[in-house]
C-alpha cells in the first residue's frame, strides 16, 4: 500500500491508477507517525505591534515607552496592568491566558527578534521571511517546505506532512511535498453535481490528473488526495478536550481545526495558521484593554490556550509535549505612536515560541528604546535573528541540523535556549 | 490636532487585512447592524483571514515551477489564444466570429485586437438589457449622489453596502455578457493593481464610482489620470488611511504603498537607506525610492482628505505641511498648496521609468506570463513613457504586449484565476444566468464563489490577488472551484428544472462520442489529445459503445450523466490552461 500511495503521489503512472482504482485509503495511517513532532507557525500578518505584546516595566526604557505611547503605553498598574514575565517585562494583560502557560514554564518571550534585513515592506518582509532568504527573493521554495524535506522521520508514507489552514498555502511553505490547504472541511468535499455521476466523474478525473506530470495535474491529484484524506477523517471524532473553548471567531476556528486534524494523526509534521489584522496604522486602541489591537491580541492568547488544552486534554498521543507553536510577524512597529493613535511599520519585534519542549521565560537581548538605541532612530532595534530562534527548533526538536539548506546563507548559529533538545553541528 | 472628519466614521471597517478600527458614539450601533447583517448574510462569508498574501516575483515563480506552468500542449490557434487572454473565454459563436476576422491567424489576431481597444465600437445592448432586468439602481449614479444616498445620514447597512453589491453582480453579468471583453480582463486586472477592500464602510456606499470612474474609465486610458482619480476617492482615501494625513500627525500608509504598489514597484525600492545613496540614471533620475522618499511624499500629501460634505477630496490648508521638500531628486518649494504638492508627486511617478517598467510587467504577467519575457516588458514599457502624455496610453500599452510574439508563444503559462475559471464555463454553457438582486441561485453562487478565495473586491491587503499559478493551484481552491462548477451543472431552476441547459441540438447525434466531442468542442475550442477525449467518451458511455445513441433527452439518469461529463471538462487541469 505504502509503495502505491507514494507512487500516487510522485508518480501517477495510469497503470498504478488503474490498480488502486478511485481512491486513496488512509486507514490505519497514523500507526508510521508515533511520537513524531509538529511544529506550528502562526503568522501575524500585518506587522504586529510587540511593543503592546510585551513591554518594559521599569527603568528609563519605561520612561520612553510611555513618551512615545502616551494613548497606547501598557500600564504597569491598574486596570490593563502588564502580566509581569521577569521583573522587567510585561506581557499584555489582554494575553491573560497566554500568561498562565507561561507560568506554567510553556511559553518562551524571545525580545528584539525580527528579520534583520532592512526593509519597512509588508510583502517584502513576509516573503524574505518565509523564503529562508533575507534579501533574496529568488528563492524557490520556503523555509518550512525545506525543513521537511531534510526532515529524517517525514516517511513518504506520509502523504500530507503539512496542513495549511485557509484557502492557499503560505511561502514558507513552497516546496514542500505534500499541503492540505484547507479552511472549512465541510467544504472540502465533492459532494455536488449530479449525485448519481459523483463517484464515477471522481473516478475519471483521477484518470485524467494521472495522464500527464504537468504542474497542473499534479496540483489536481494532490487536490484529490487531499480530498481523499479528508474525507476518511472525522473530526467529531475528536472533540475539544481538557475544556478547551475556542473563541468564536475565525482565529478559534483555524486554531481548533488545527487541533482536530493534528489529534486525528495522519502524520503531520508542520501546520502553518494565518492570523491578518495586524496593520495597525490607526486606532490601534482606544485603552491599553479595548480595541483592536488588543481584540486581536485576546482572541490569540485565548486561542492558543484552548489548543494547548485540547492537545493535553487528548486521550491519546501525548500531543501537548509534541506541538510546539511558534508565533512571529513580519516586523514590529514604531516606537512612537502617530497621530491617529496608530503606528506606521517598524523593525524589532517579539517572538513566542509555545507548547512542547519549550523552557518557559524571557530570552535574547533588549536594545533598549532611547533614541540612539532605536533603529534608523525609530524602530526597536533587532538583537536576535528570526533564524536563529528556528534554526534552534529543527536541531533541539526536530534533530534537523541542515541549516544551510532551511537557511542558505545563515552563519553563527548558536541556541538561545528555549527549546530543550540535543545540540547537534549546524550543517 | 483637530480629529479629521472622517476619524470618528470609519467605523469596523474590516478594512487592511481585517483590522478593526475604531468605533464611536452612535456609530457603534451601526457597526453592530452590520456585524449583525454579516452573521445572518452573505457578508459573514467575505473572506476573514484577511492576509497580506503571499506574493512572488517572476524571477522567484520561473525557478519555483521550473518551466512554464502548463507546458505541454502545442500553441492553439490565434482565436483560442485570444479569447482566452483578452477574453474569458469563448462563449458560442465567438470562435466562428473569430474565424471570420481575416485570412490568416496573424490578420485576424490584430482585427480582433483594434476592435477590442475600441470598446465602444462594439455593439454590446445584449448586456444592457441584462443590467438593466437586474434590478440595479446605483451604477448610474454620480459619485456625489452615492454619497449622499448611500452614506449620509448614517443609513441602513443593507442601503450602505448596495451600491457594491450592484457592482459584484454586474461584474459577473459584464464578464460572462459584454462583447467589450478586453476592458473587462483589465477592469479585473487594474482592480487588482489599485486594489481597495470594498466591504467596508466607505468603500461600499461609493462603490459604483470607484469602479467606474477611478477605474473603468482609464483601463485604455492615461494612467496619471486614473492614479489621480485612484488617490482622491473616499475609498482609497480611507482604506490607505491617507485621509487622516495631517501636518501634525503624518500617515505614511498611502505613500508607502503609492510607491511599493501602484507605480514604482517593490523591485525599485532601495530599503532603510538615505536619498543620496540611490543610484541615477544618466538624466539624474533616482532609479528607485527609498523610505525618505515615502516620509517625503507622505509631507507631500499632508491634508488630502474626504470633504464630509460631498464625498470628493478635500485639502483644509492648515492640515498640509507646508515646509520643502525632496521627493525622487526633485525639490519641491516651501509654502505651496497640498493640491499641488501631491500632485506634483503624481506626476513624478508616472513619468518615472520604474513606473513604466512596473505597470508592464504587471499587465504582461496577468496577459502572458507568470514571469513574462523581458523584452515584451521592456515594449510595454517603452509604449508607456513614448505616450505618458497621451489619452490613450494604456491602450498603446496593451497593443504593444498583445500584438508582441511574445503573445502567442506563451500560450498556457497561465493558470486560470477561479473567476476566469467560473466566468468561462460559464460563457462556454452559453447559460443565461441573472445575477439579479434577490435572486437565489445567485445567491448560491456568489457563497460557493467566496470559498475559492477569489471573491470580488474582497482582497484585504493592498497589493491585490495573486497572479501567480501556486497560489490558485492550492488544494482548496482547487477544491472549492470544482465543488462550484458541479454545483452550477446541477443546479434547478426554481421551477422544477435546471439552471442550465446541456442537450446538444438536434442534429448532433446521441452517441458518448457525439456528445463528448460536440462537448470538447465547446468547451475547449482546440484540439485535445486523443487520451483525454477517450476519457471523457468512456464516462458518458459507461460501457456501451461510443456510437450507440443514449436515451439523453428521455432518461433523466443520462442526462444526468451528461451534466456530469460537462463538470468533467471544466474541472479537468486542462480547463485551468489560460
Amino acid at each position: 500500500m505504502k509503495t502505491t500511495r507514494r507512487t500516487f503521489l510522485y508518480g501517477c503512472s495510469a497503470t498504478v491508477t488503474a490498480l488502486a482504482g478511485t481512491r486513496l485509503s488512509f486507514a490505519g495511517f497514523g500507526a508510521a507517525t508515533a511520537d513524531a513532532r509538529v511544529l506550528v507557525v502562526v503568522f501575524l500578518r500585518g506587522g504586529a505591534d510587540g511593543l503592546s505584546m510585551v513591554a518594559p516595566l521599569a527603568g528609563p526604557d519605561r520612561a520612553f515607552y510611555e513618551a512615545a505611547r502616551p494613548h497606547l503605553a501598557l500600564p504597569v498598574s491598574g486596570a490593563g496592568a502588564l502580566l509581569p514575565l521577569d521583573g522587567r517585562f510585561g506581557l499584555s494583560s489582554v494575553a491573560a491566558p497566554l500568561h498562565d502557560l507561561y507560568q506554567r514554564g510553556k511559553v518562551g518571550v524571545v525580545l528584539a527578534c525580527g528579520l534583520t534585513h532592512d526593509t519597512r515592506s509588508h510583502f517584502d518582509a513576509q516573503e524574505y521571511m518565509e523564503l529562508g532568504t533575507p534579501g533574496t527573493r529568488s528563492t524557490s521554495s520556503g523555509w518550512l517546505g525545506r525543513l521537511l524535506a531534510t526532515a529524517s522521520d517525514v516517511p513518504t508514507s506520509v502523504l500530507f506532512p503539512a496542513l495549511a489552514v485557509g484557502s492557499s498555502q503560505p511561502t514558507s511553505l513552497l516546496g514542500a511535498r505534500g499541503t492540505v490547504a484547507m479552511e472549512d472541511p465541510d467544504h472540502f468535499l465533492l459532494n455536488t453535481g449530479p449525485w448519481r455521476w459523483q463517484d464515477a466523474q471522481r473516478a475519471a478525473l483521477r484518470r485524467l490528473c494521472n495522464a500527464s506530470s504537468s504542474p497542473l495535474h499534479d496540483a489536481s491529484s494532490r487536490a484529490m488526495d487531499a480530498v481523499d484524506l479528508v474525507e476518511s477523517l472525522s473530526l467529531d471524532s475528536v472533540p475539544p478536550a481538557g475544556g478547551a473553548t475556542y473563541p468564536e471567531n475565525e482565529i478559534g476556528r483555524s486554531l481548533r481545526l488545527a487541533a482536530g486534524m493534528i489529534r486525528l494523526d495522519v502524520g503531520l509534521r508542520a501546520v502553518t495558521l494565518d492570523v491578518g489584522g495586524w496593520d495597525t496604522h490607526v486606532e490601534q486602541a482606544w485603552s491599553p484593554t479595548d480595541g483592536a489591537f488588543h481584540a486581536l491580541l485576546g482572541s490569540l492568547a485565548q486561542g492558543l490556550a484552548a489548543f494547548f488544552a485540547d492537545l493535553e486534554g487528548s486521550p491519546t498521543g501525548s500531543w501537548g509535549e509534541r506541538v510546539t507553536v511558534v508565533v512571529m510577524s513580519e516586523f514590529g512597529r514604531r516606537l512612537r505612536e502617530n497621530a491617529d493613535r496608530g503606528t506606521d511599520h517598524g523593525h524589532g519585534s517579539v517572538m513566542l515560541v509555545l507548547g512542547g519542549g519549550v523552557r518557559g521565560g524571557v530570552y535574547g537581548t533588549w536594545p533598549g528604546l532611547a533614541p540612539e538605541q532605536l533603529y534608523d532612530g525609530a524602530d526597536l532595534a533587532i538583537t536576535t535573528d528570526y533564524r536563529r530562534v528556528l534554526s534552534e527548533i529543527a536541531i533541539r526538536r526536530f534533530a534537523n541540523p541542515a541549516i544551510s539548506t532551511i537557511f542558505p546563507g545563515y552563519q553563527g548559529y548558536t541556541p538561545l535556549g528555549v527549546v530543550e533538545g540535543r545540540d547537534l553541528p549546524p550543517a | 490636532m483637530t480629529r479629521p472628519h472622517l476619524a470618528d466614521t470609519p467605523a469596523d471597517t474590516l478594512s487592511r487585512y481585517g483590522s478593526r478600527r475604531g468605533v464611536s458614539g452612535d456609530l457603534a450601533e451601526l457597526v453592530r447592524q452590520k456585524r449583525a447583517h454579516r452573521v445572518a448574510g452573505r457578508l459573514d462569508l467575505v473572506p476573514q483571514a484577511a492576509t497580506a498574501g503571499p506574493r512572488a516575483t517572476a524571477a522567484r515563480v520561473r525557478r519555483r515551477l521550473g518551466g512554464p506552468p502548463t507546458a505541454a500542449e502545442p500553441v492553439p490557434s490565434a482565436a483560442i489564444v485570444a479569447l482566452n487572454r483578452l477574453a474569458f473565454g469563448p462563449r458560442p459563436g465567438d470562435l466562428e466570429a473569430f474565424q471570420a476576422l481575416g485570412a490568416s491567424d496573424g490578420a485576424r489576431l490584430a482585427a480582433y485586437v483594434e476592435q477590442q481597444l475600441d470598446p465602444t465600437s462594439i455593439d454590446d445592448s445584449e448586456l444592457e438589457t441584462r443590467l438593466s432586468a437586474a434590478g440595479f439602481t446605483t451604477l448610474a449614479k454620480s459619485a456625489q449622489q452615492l454619497w449622499q444616498d448611500h452614506h449620509q445620514g448614517n443609513p441602513d447597512w443593507a442601503i450602505r453596502v448596495r451600491p457594491l453589491v450592484e457592482v459584484e453582480r454586474a461584474t459577473f453579468l459584464r464578464a460572462i455578457y459584454s462583447r467589450r471583453q478586453l476592458v473587462e480582463v483589465l477592469a479585473d486586472h487594474w482592480h487588482d493593481h489599485f486594489n481597495v477592500y470594498a466591504w467596508e464602510y466607505i468603500a461600499a456606499p461609493t462603490w459604483a464610482a470607484y469602479d467606474r470612474d477611478c477605474i473603468r474609465a482609464h483601463v485604455l486610458g492615461n494612467f496619471r489620470e486614473m492614479l489621480e482619480a485612484v488617490a482622491k476617492s473616499p475609498a482609497m482615501l480611507v482604506y490607505l488611511d491617507n485621509y487622516a494625513n495631517h501636518v501634525a500627525g503624518p500617515n505614511e500608509n498611502w505613500a508607502r504603498e503609492l510607491f511599493e504598489l501602484h507605480t514604482l514597484g517593490a523591485a525599485h525600492y532601495f530599503g532603510v537607506r538615505r536619498q543620496h545613496e540611490v543610484p541615477r540614471d544618466p538624466q539624474g533620475v533616482p532609479r528607485g525610492y527609498v523610505d525618505d522618499d515615502v516620509y517625503e511624499a507622505t509631507r507631500c500629501f499632508t491634508g488630502w482628505t474626504v470633504d464630509e460634505d460631498t464625498g470628493g477630496v478635500a485639502y483644509p490648508a492648515d492640515w498640509h505641511d507646508r515646509f520643502q521638500k525632496w521627493v525622487l531628486g526633485t525639490y519641491f518649494p516651501p509654502n505651496r498648496t497640498a493640491a499641488v504638492d501631491g500632485g506634483q508627486v503624481l506626476d513624478l511617478l508616472a513619468a518615472h521609468p520604474a513606473t513604466a517598467q512596473h505597470v508592464a510587467w504587471r499587465l504582461c504577467r496577468r496577459l502572458l506570463a507568470d514571469a513574462p519575457p523581458q523584452p515584451v516588458v521592456d515594449a510595454a514599457a517603452a509604449a508607456f513613457l513614448a505616450h505618458h502624455n497621451s489619452p490613450h496610453q494604456l491602450r498603446e500599452v496593451v497593443r504593444a504586449i498583445v500584438l508582441a510574439p511574445e503573445f502567442r508563444l506563451t500560450w498556457g503559462q497561465k493558470v486560470k484565476r477561479p473567476f476566469e475559471v467560473m466566468v468561462s464555463a460559464v460563457r462556454a454553457l452559453g447559460a443565461d444566468l441573472s445575477f439579479a438582486l434577490d435572486d437565489e441561485l445567485t445567491d448560491a453562487l456568489l457563497w460557493l464563489f467566496e470559498h475559492t478565495g477569489h471573491a470580488r473586491f474582497a482582497w484585504r491587503p493592498p497589493d491585490g490577488y495573486p497572479d501567480e499559478a501556486h497560489h490558485w493551484l492550492s488544494t482548496g481552491t482547487l477544491v472549492a472551484t470544482w465543488r462550484l462548477l458541479n454545483w452550477l451543472l446541477d443546479a434547478g431552476d426554481g421551477k422544477g428544472g435546471h439552471a442550465v441547459a446541456v442537450l446538444p441540438p438536434a442534429g448532433v447525434g446521441t452517441s458518448a462520442a457525439a456528445l463528448a466531442d460536440w462537448w470538447i468542442a465547446k468547451v475547449y475550442g482546440r484540439p485535445m489529445p486523443a487520451s483525454f477525449r477517450d476519457e471523457i467518451v468512456a464516462f458518458m458511455a459507461q460501457g456501451r459503445g461510443s456510437t450507440v445513441p443514449l436515451p439523453v433527452a428521455t432518461d433523466s439518469d443520462t442526462e444526468h450523466r451528461l451534466r456530469a461529463m460537462v463538470g468533467l471538462l471544466f474541472i479537468a487541469p486542462e480547463f485551468l490552461r489560460r
